[in-house]
């Protein structure tokens, strides 16, 4: 089964998106913070197949979670969840191979393509 | 000085007039006692000795007078010319004494009026140019304080409408989600239930609009509307719009048409904010006009540049309001914006990103005949390729 790592500092928002993933017949954990992320992604080991970070949570952001999780050498595909993406925000890191941003209000429609598409397993 | 010292001059040369003078009428009143006693037979000869005596001092005298009468009109020429000298000199240290700073003065002036609001001019020079400058550099403190106060009350009503707009987002989400996730069971919800989560699930999306509008508003605010102009092709840029909106108008069975000219060059503009702007102006055509109302977008070759035009035949804008259409918060007739869903930020936003472009926008409406509004759009310098869009994220933000 396929598993899903949500983070968001919103309990309501993980409640959210754990009764659609889990609708949509994935596995999910939830994290509050990127600290969380961290502890819960085991480096090189059997971890979920992919991560939805929420860009701004308290302790540690989504994006920092990622960045230590990239340079541990994790290569698990990651969604940034952020309030609002402007793509020509300079600040926006183009070294953590991010596969995309998921823009609030969540669109469903669009989220849960892109969950599928990530994480089709090749063959 | 000069003209002090010829008055003095002149004084003393009509007090010494006047010693003269007093002596010739001496020497006269003595010629005619001595001619008086030459009469009367007395002293003859001491009297002509007298008489002749008295005639060569008052000729004397008269010489010295004559003399003195040059000597007066050379010193009052004399003093008339350092006068007039004197007012020349005076006059040219004044200038110049008051060029210096004035030019200065004029020059802050300027640079304070260009927005320069550090501006000051030295202090210096005659009293009353001193006190100029120093009235500027109060005035200009003063404006420079204002300036501050505002720029940093602009700055925290950016921030506020930034993190408004981004704290919003989160409840935003789980009230749209969870109506959403009810709409899943539809099936086992009354026509009543439904009908409720739709209006819920409607202003939903009405919110999440004017959050993203109000944010675009306050990053052009704060200088942070960024483009990334590219050259793109106008026509299969207008033509997905149109597709997309097709949807919308639709439902209110008004016809949306599009008329591309011919041979459209490219244009310098980032496709998704061009895009934004049409959807904004095709939105408001579809929403202000009446059901079976006619919608068409054109484009052509005008003015060095692109302008895409959306015209339609609804029920037009009064001049009253014409004047006022892109600014913020302001919207068509009160009648018609309960059924019309905008957040009144859209022209103001289409405006900032055409700007932004380096485009124009303008509109031209007549009450009961339609309104049509043009955007002209810069070309792509000659001879550009067309760049290829750069990777698109996993999931894009849908058009709004």
């Amino acid at each position: 089964m396929t598993t899903v790592l949500v983070a968001d500092d919103s309990e309501t928002i993980l409640l959210l998106m754990r009764t659609r993933l889990e609708l949509a017949g994935y596995e999910v954990e939830t994290a509050a913070d990127g600290q969380e992320v961290t502890e819960r992604v085991p480096i090189g080991g059997d971890g979920p197949d992919i991560l939805l970070l929420d860009a701004m949570m308290p302790r540690k952001s989504g994006i920092d979670a990622l960045r230590e999780l990239r340079a541990a050498g994790v290569d698990t595909p990651a969604l940034i969840v952020s309030a609002h993406h402007d793509p020509n925000d300079v600040d926006a890191p183009t070294d953590l191979e991010i596969s995309g941003y998921v823009t609030k209000p969540i669109d469903f429609d669009l989220l849960l393509g892109a969950v599928a598409e990530l994480t089709e397993k090749p063959g | 000085m000069l003209t002090a010292l010829t008055v003095v001059g002149v004084g003393h040369f009509i007090d010494q007039r006047q010693d003269y003078e007093t002596s010739l009428e001496a020497s006269y009143q003595r010629e005619m006692l001595a001619r008086a006693e030459l009469n009367a037979g007395q002293h003859p000869a001491a009297a002509r000795l007298a008489i002749v005596t008295e005639e060569a001092n008052r000729e004397h005298l008269r010489d010295s007078i004559s003399d003195n009468t040059r000597d007066t009109v050379i010193l009052v020429g004399a003093g008339l010319l350092a006068g007039l000298i004197g007012a020349l000199l005076l006059f040219t240290g004044l200038i110049v004494a008051m060029r210096r700073p004035l030019e200065r003065l004029v020059d802050a002036a300027g640079r304070l009026a260009a927005g320069d609001r550090s501006a000051r001019v030295e202090v210096g020079g005659l009293a009353e140019t001193a006190a100029l400058g120093k009235a500027f550099n109060e005035m200009a403190a003063e404006l420079e304080l204002e300036a501050s106060q505002r720029d940093r009350l602009d700055r925290m009503k950016d921030e506020f409408v930034l993190t408004a707009s981004h704290e919003l987002r989160s409840p935003l989400t789980s009230v749209q989600g969870f109506a959403e996730l009810l709409m899943m069971d539809r099936d086992s919800l009354t026509p009543r239930q439904v009908e409720t989560v739709e209006i819920i699930l409607d202003n939903c999306r009405h919110l999440a609009r004017l959050l993203n509008d109000l944010l675009d508003l306050a990053r052009s605010d704060a200088g942070r509307l960024t483009i990334r102009p590219r050259p793109t092709e106008p026509a299969p840029l207008i033509e997905d719009v149109v597709r997309t909106m097709r949807a919308q108008t639709e439902r209110s069975d008004q016809t949306l048409t599009e008329k591309i000219g011919p041979n459209l060059p490219p244009i310098e503009v980032e496709p998704d904010r061009i895009r934004q702007v049409l959807v904004n102006l095709i939105t408001n055509a579809h929403e202000y006009a009446p059901e079976k109302a006619s919608i068409e977008v054109s484009a052509r070759v005008a003015d060095g540049g692109v302008e895409i035009d959306v015209t339609d035949d609804g029920p037009g804008i009064p001049p009253a309001q014409l004047e006022h259409i892109f600014e913020r918060f302001v919207r068509g007739d009160a009648g018609l914006t309960q059924r019309v869903g905008g957040t009144g930020l859209g022209l103001a936003i289409s405006k900032s990103l055409v700007e932004l472009h380096g485009g124009a926008i303008a509109v031209d409406s007549e009450v009961g005949r339609g309104s049509t509004f043009r955007v002209t759009l810069p070309l792509a310098a000659p001879g550009a390729v067309e760049a290829p869009a750069p990777a698109p994220p996993a999931i894009a933000e849908r058009p709004r």
